[in-house]
């Protein structure tokens, strides 16, 4: 029993970050069919923004992590603006903007790696202490992490299903054109889309960082990871993908319990596999993704 | 006519380089129903396009009541008060019809106005109301044509262009559709109606414009029509 609680504790809160780190990619391409492929830098940039507002600024975590989300909104609408605008008015948009976003990616590496060196950095922002359940002893800090990420997940679907902005941007993706015709701004809708993808990588980096250690490539791994789940859900359906996150979650987390951490990776890998020689749109995805 | 609701002068306009209006003139006088027939892929759809400014103008003038709107942004348009409910309804299908139609009235904030409107449409569109809380995605073609009328409407705007309202519906949907539009247009809305089938308007049509290769080939009002038979035959092959 206590096994399970361990592997269901450490799965949720793995699901958690994923999730969180994955919304921001499923909106992005379920909005513009953008694989932005600088989210695991901004991940990245999120999580060093957070320690060095409290190490060297002396801001309260919590105005900290606030700092990072608007930092990395603006990186995102920085993208827009001088990535995604450009490109989309060009042919093979979907191309260029993959490769464009690798560039951008590797910037911003570099530049977390000349301000903060290469070596490992702990993320001032956690709190200490455990709880026991049974046997088993919980961190808060992961507790934490799940509370932030629940929290996080409903206001983005409030927004989304609740409020006129997220109504445009669902409508702007499932139909360019016919939300040109009602009178949207599609323009303003990508640039709130990216803006709002940046400020959860923002939150994801610094959640991630904070159970590891901040270093310049830490974006990397979760935005691989990341990938997998948005492929598994579906490409561009953002409820699939925090149900797919936290599946994949506990599962990576059974896998390490059973065959060990080593195995972990390679059996999300064999799960992408299967789901997509089984359902090629992924679990929640649908045959044609509409291109905005 | 009645005073000019929107005028196209010289309108030329295409895609990626392939011009498809090549010289167009239009006068669409105010509370009228104006329509445009045509054979099939000869710009019909383009200058609706062309005046919601989805394609962009590329030589010549357009003025809604006075006032140049080519070169303005599709939501600009909007904002003006042209209303475009294109070919095929372009619904948002994963949206409920309630959803679709509060969409038509994106640029409005004021929620009385979106309520108004909103009873409106259904007292219009009755069966939307039944609907409302149906994915339009799940709709009938009928149902979908009827929603995206309704949602145009709810932008609350001074013309209404519809592309090609009756294609692909049973007939008495088409008698349904067109009651609706034969009752806007007595209400005092300006209508700018793509048809294909040229007999399916021509009694109700203040004016009647023939499009063909890009150029307005005849204008005159439906009974002048009815009297040139040959050039329903030439142009429209009925």
């Amino acid at each position: 029993m206590d096994v399970i609680i361990q592997i269901i504790a450490s799965g949720l809160t793995l699901g958690a970050m994923y999730a969180v780190a994955t919304i921001g990619l499923s909106l992005v391409y379920g909005s513009l069919n953008m694989l932005n492929m600088a989210h695991g830098a901004l991940l990245t940039l999120g999580g060093y923004i957070c320690y060095a507002t409290i190490t060297h600024l002396g801001l309260h975590p919590a105005l900290a992590l606030i700092a990072a989300a608007l930092v990395c909104a603006f990186a995102g609408l920085i993208i827009y603006v001088f990535a995604t605008l450009p490109l989309l008015r060009a042919e093979n948009f979907e191309t260029n903007i993959f490769i464009a976003t690798i560039g951008i990616g590797a910037i911003i590496e570099n530049l977390m790696l000349k301000s903060f060196g290469p070596y490992p950095i702990p993320q001032p922002l956690g709190i200490s202490g455990q709880v026991v359940i049974g046997n088993v002893h919980i961190p808060v800090q992961n507790i934490l992490i799940l509370v932030t990420a629940l929290i996080l997940m409903a206001a983005v679907a409030f927004l989304l299903q609740k409020t006129r902005a997220g109504r445009a941007i669902r409508a702007t993706a499932m139909h360019r054109e016919a939300g040109q015709l009602v009178g949207v701004r599609v323009g303003q809708v990508y640039a709130q889309v990216l803006a709002l993808s940046g400020a959860l990588a923002a939150v994801s980096g610094v959640m991630i960082s904070s159970i590891a250690t901040l270093t310049p490539v830490m974006g990397g791994d979760p935005m691989l990871k990341a990938f997998i789940v948005c492929v598994v859900a579906g490409l561009g359906n953002v409820y699939g993908a925090v149900v797919a996150a936290i599946a994949l979650g506990v599962l990576e987390a059974a896998t390490q319990y059973v065959f060990g951490v080593r195995w972990s990776f390679a059996t999300l890998l064999l799960i992408v596999i299967l789901v997509l020689i089984w359902r090629p749109y992924g679990l929640f995805g649908r045959q044609q993704v509409v291109r905005l | 006519m009645a005073e000019p609701a929107l005028m196209l002068n010289g309108v030329k306009a295409g895609y990626a380089g392939r011009i498809v209006l090549q010289s167009a003139d239009l006068a669409v006088g105010k509370s009228e129903l104006t329509a445009i027939i045509g054979p099939n892929g000869h710009g019909k759809s383009t200058l609706l396009k062309v005046i919601s400014g989805i394609v962009r103008v590329s030589a010549g003038e357009i003025s809604l009541a006075g006032t140049r709107i080519d070169g303005l942004r599709p939501d600009q348009i909007v904002e003006k008060g042209v209303i475009h409910v294109p070919q095929g309804d372009l619904l948002f299908s994963g949206l409920t019809i309630h959803e679709n139609l509060l969409m038509g009235a994106y640029r409005t904030r004021e929620a009385r106005s979106i309520a108004e409107r909103l009873e409106r449409v259904f007292s219009l569109l009755p069966k939307l109301k039944d609907r409302r809380n149906q994915v339009a995605g799940t709709l009938s073609g009928g149902e979908r044509r009827m929603c995206g009328i309704g949602r145009g409407l709810m932008a609350g705007g001074d013309l209404l262009m519809l592309d090609e309202p009756s294609l692909g519906l049973a007939p008495i949907v088409i008698d349904q559709i067109y009651e609706v539009i034969f009752d806007l247009r007595r209400a005092g809305l300006t209508i700018l109606i793509v048809e294909e089938n040229a007999q399916r308007i021509m009694d109700e049509a203040d004016r009647i414009h023939l499009l063909d290769n890009g150029r307005f080939a005849w204008s005159g009002e439906g009974s002048e029509l009815m009297a040139r038979p040959e050039i329903i035959e030439a142009y429209l092959g009925a």
